[in-house]
């Protein structure tokens, strides 16, 4: 089609009459504006990396800037250490067992919330409220709903006539335990919910109209057709957050400080207590980074896996 | 495409008619975020560098205190200070819980506040400070001697420094419920730990309502850390002797710990294994214990609460053990300036204008502050020599008249003595950084709760406390602020 006479002027005259700017380049203006995220990166997250693997090498302590090369030595001290080896069963515990909870409840919230036929915004937005939530003001409000001698938990409990005895959440190592990983899980799981929520809506209707013309039942739909194309999402929502809960130190220290007698540590509140509470940095830094190896593998497989799927090999 | 209709739209800045109002091109977007950026950080690079380079400032950071009352008074009596002198004071204040983080941060940074307040002896910070002798026997010139369990607190004798200034500490007597010990035969409450579990025994019996007979903390926070060291010293136990050997693997502490397991099994539960730092006062103002070791800021809350409670509240000094009565300070208040902080000079100076009117600093914090130089809260008209023993009396002159509306109006009078039975955390040797890992890492009362729950013996709870401290003694040695090296094997 021919292009009315001025406007063709126009179109061939602006490249010339405009100087060619920075703006102009695509690719170096990508690169200028990624280059804060990755300064971001690299200084708040790259450079305390490498001090802390520097830091689990040496003697350094909190109070001084003296770096002394202390070779395996702390590696060495904190795997003879049982306090450790708590804290390190702790983790893989408190990570699995929290994982595995907020996959399911995540998934049956998912279910739920989209076979509402009225009040879905409502619920969303209730679900999501726990992860808004700080966690230092949903940890007060647990900490006295776990009270050992205030618990509203028990005295509900005790009014109804259902409870004999009393439970000392945070004075026994098990219930603790129990507490951290409620508490966990609650924060953790409107966040897995939205992205399964949003993971179904990219499963093609069709897919499921076809299921269901084939004579499957709700069950069969969900374990055969719906979650083997949810997996890749869910598996990139548990790889989140198995880092981000083997590396949490917020719930176990804000509930019980590790206690009672240090033995629901996981290894990032017994990496701060000994690094920067006890002042030994060098410990604290070898504790902090004993996970990462694992982590890094589990990511590494995680990703794997859902590339797998993605693409159908 | 109907490139038509496109080549019809666009006009020679290449915008589309009609929209160059509406819309901005990225060439445009780049230029305006460009300059609102420098046009905003302008004032951070260039007012506030002026207004640093106009004023001299101090910068403070410490706790929000236990009795509220006091920082309200604190605040605006260091910036009148300020005032006087032509200098901008910022008072911050921080959760004692992060304290000892704060810190570490500043250290890291090499930045931060010219004086910071610690809690407890911060010996593992000493590299950091400055060397406070100046100001410490000026202050001990003005007013005499210093309470000997302070200096003990902010002098490390391997290197010979003055790593602190202590303008106060904190008794730490036992407060119990009088209408509940008066029903089972002790009206004047407990007088040796032996009378915690005879005298709990009986309350558990006729008190059933109460949860937690006796309120002894077994738990990772400060007051357990201070109560379970109460009961190493007063059965003759300690973690360290005089010369900062470990010795805390011996018969006593055995002793000691196992009187901590019958307390727990006949008078306490696992709620103690649980507590954190406000734990026990909430337990003893909703009368779900009948004692606990802590200072008066319990009674302080039931009374600004208009809690009844408060009345029934009454002190005893420290317990008698069978080898001692000692009760560890509850607070040891040590301020330090960084060596890299910007004014060394005006904190110095500050803080001996605080010592100076320490009178006002006692009644602030509703005599919940002691001062650390007993003669800075004697009169003004007092010659040195004589401050020490005048600032004693004021002292007991006013805990035995308490302004703050106590009933009976001597309520407090247990600690006029408190001088006399407490000591330092580290007795009977200094502070030092060892002592304070092992008290931040909460190794004694782990201790005690792994024997009081079974999940050792008490000689296998000792055995197991003895060698994490001397690993942290040894490893602190190898730093060179901890003497000794004798240790008990």
């Amino acid at each position: 089609m021919a292009l009315p006479e001025g406007a063709q002027e126009t179109m061939t005259a602006a490249p010339v009459l405009r100087r060619r700017t920075v703006a102009d380049r695509e690719d170096l203006l990508g690169r200028i504006l990624l280059t804060p995220a990755l300064l971001y990166v690299l200084l708040l997250v790259g450079v305390p990396f490498v001090l802390a693997i520097l830091l689990s090498f040496s003697r350094a302590t909190s109070g001084s800037l003296a770096f002394s090369w202390a070779g395996l030595q702390n590696f060495a001290a904190v795997i003879s250490d049982p306090q450790f080896r708590r804290a390190l069963q702790n983790t893989v515990l408190f990570t699995v067992v929290s994982q595995v909870l907020v996959v399911v409840l995540a998934t049956s919230a998912a279910l739920v919330v989209d076979a509402l036929l009225v009040g879905k915004r409502v619920v969303r937005f209730l679900i999501l409220l726990p992860w808004a939530a700080p966690v230092s003001l949903a940890a007060m409000a647990w900490t006295w709903i776990f009270d050992s001698t205030f618990s509203v938990v028990n005295w509900t409990l005790k009014v109804a006539g259902l409870l004999k005895g009393w439970f000392y959440w945070f004075g026994d190592p098990t219930l603790a335990m129990i507490a951290i990983i409620t508490v966990h899980v609650w924060r953790m799981f409107p966040f897995a919910t939205v992205i399964v929520l949003a993971g179904r809506t990219a499963i093609p209707q069709d897919v499921s109209e076809q299921a269901m013309i084939d004579g499957a039942g709700f069950w069969r739909k969900l374990f055969q057709v719906e979650l083997p194309l949810l997996l890749p999402i869910v598996a990139v929502a548990v790889l989140f957050g198995m880092v981000f809960t083997s590396t949490d130190l917020s719930i176990v220290w804000l509930l019980t400080r590790g206690g009672p007698y240090n033995s629901t540590h996981v290894l990032a509140s017994l990496a701060f207590q000994r690094g920067i509470l006890g002042a030994d940095l060098g410990q604290g830094a070898a504790i902090a980074l004993f996970l990462l190896p694992v982590l890094v593998i589990v990511a590494v497989a995680m990703l794997r896996l859902a590339r797998r799927v993605e693409v159908g090999v | 495409m109907d490139s038509g209709k496109r080549a019809t739209s666009v006009d020679s800045k290449g915008q589309a008619p009609g929209e160059a109002n509406q819309k901005i091109s990225r060439r445009e977007f780049l230029k305006r975020a460009a300059v609102t950026t420098a046009t905003l950080s302008m004032p951070y690079f260039f007012v506030r560098n002026y207004a640093l380079a106009q004023q001299r400032t101090l910068r403070i950071i410490t706790w929000s205190h236990f009795v509220p009352a006091f920082d309200t008074w604190f605040d605006p009596f260091a910036e009148k200070w300020g005032e006087s002198r032509g200098v901008k004071v910022t008072v911050d204040h921080i959760s004692f819980a992060d304290i000892v983080p704060r810190a570490n941060a500043e250290v890291a940074a090499q930045s931060g506040h010219d004086l910071f307040f610690f809690l407890s002896p911060p010996s593992a910070f000493e590299p950091q400070v400055l060397d406070l002798t100046d100001i410490n026997q000026e202050a001990e010139k003005r007013y005499g001697p210093m309470v000997p369990l302070v200096r003990k607190s902010v002098y490390n004798p391997n290197t010979k420094k003055y790593f602190g200034f202590s303008d106060n500490w904190v008794p730490d007597p036992g407060d119990y419920l009088k209408s509940v010990w008066t029903a089972v035969g002790y009206p004047n409450g407990p007088q040796t730990w032996d009378d915690l579990l005879k005298a709990g025994r009986e309350i558990k019996k006729r008190f059933p309502e109460i949860q937690i007979p006796i309120g002894i903390g077994f738990s990772q926070d400060i007051d357990s850390n201070m109560a379970t060291r109460a009961i190493l010293w007063s059965f003759g136990a300690s973690i360290q002797d005089k010369e900062e050997n470990v010795i805390l693997n011996s018969e006593e502490t055995i002793r000691a710990v196992e009187f901590g397991v019958r307390l727990f099994r006949e008078v306490m539960n696992p709620a103690v294994l649980s507590w954190n730092a406000a734990s026990n006062n909430q337990a003893l103002n909703a009368r779900q214990t009948s004692y606990i070791l802590n200072s008066i800021s319990a009674y302080r809350t039931a009374q600004d609460n208009r809690l009844p409670v408060a009345d029934d509240i009454f002190f005893v000094p420290a317990l008698k053990g069978p080898k001692a009565q000692w009760a560890s300070e509850h607070v040891m208040g040590v301020w330090v300036i960084w060596k890299f902080a910007r004014s060394p000079d005006l904190a110095k100076e500050f803080l001996l204008y605080l010592v100076d009117n320490y009178r006002l600093a006692v009644i602030a914090s509703k005599l919940y502050n002691f001062p650390s130089f007993m003669g800075s809260v004697a009169s003004k008209s007092v010659p040195v020599a004589e401050k020490p023993a005048e600032g004693r009396k004021w002292i007991r002159a006013a805990v035995t008249k308490d302004p703050f509306k106590s009933n009976p109006v001597d309520k407090l009078k247990v600690l006029a003595d408190a001088e006399q039975w407490s000591t330092n955390i580290g007795y009977p040797g200094p502070a030092n950084p060892a002592e304070g890992e092992i008290f931040d890492t909460f190794v004694i009362p782990d201790m005690f709760a792994k024997a009081a729950t079974g999940r050792l013996t008490p000689k296998e709870a000792v055995e197991e406390g003895h060698r994490r401290c001397k690993e942290i003694f040894n490893k602190w040695r190898q730093r060179g602020l901890v003497g000794g090296g004798r240790d008990r094997p």
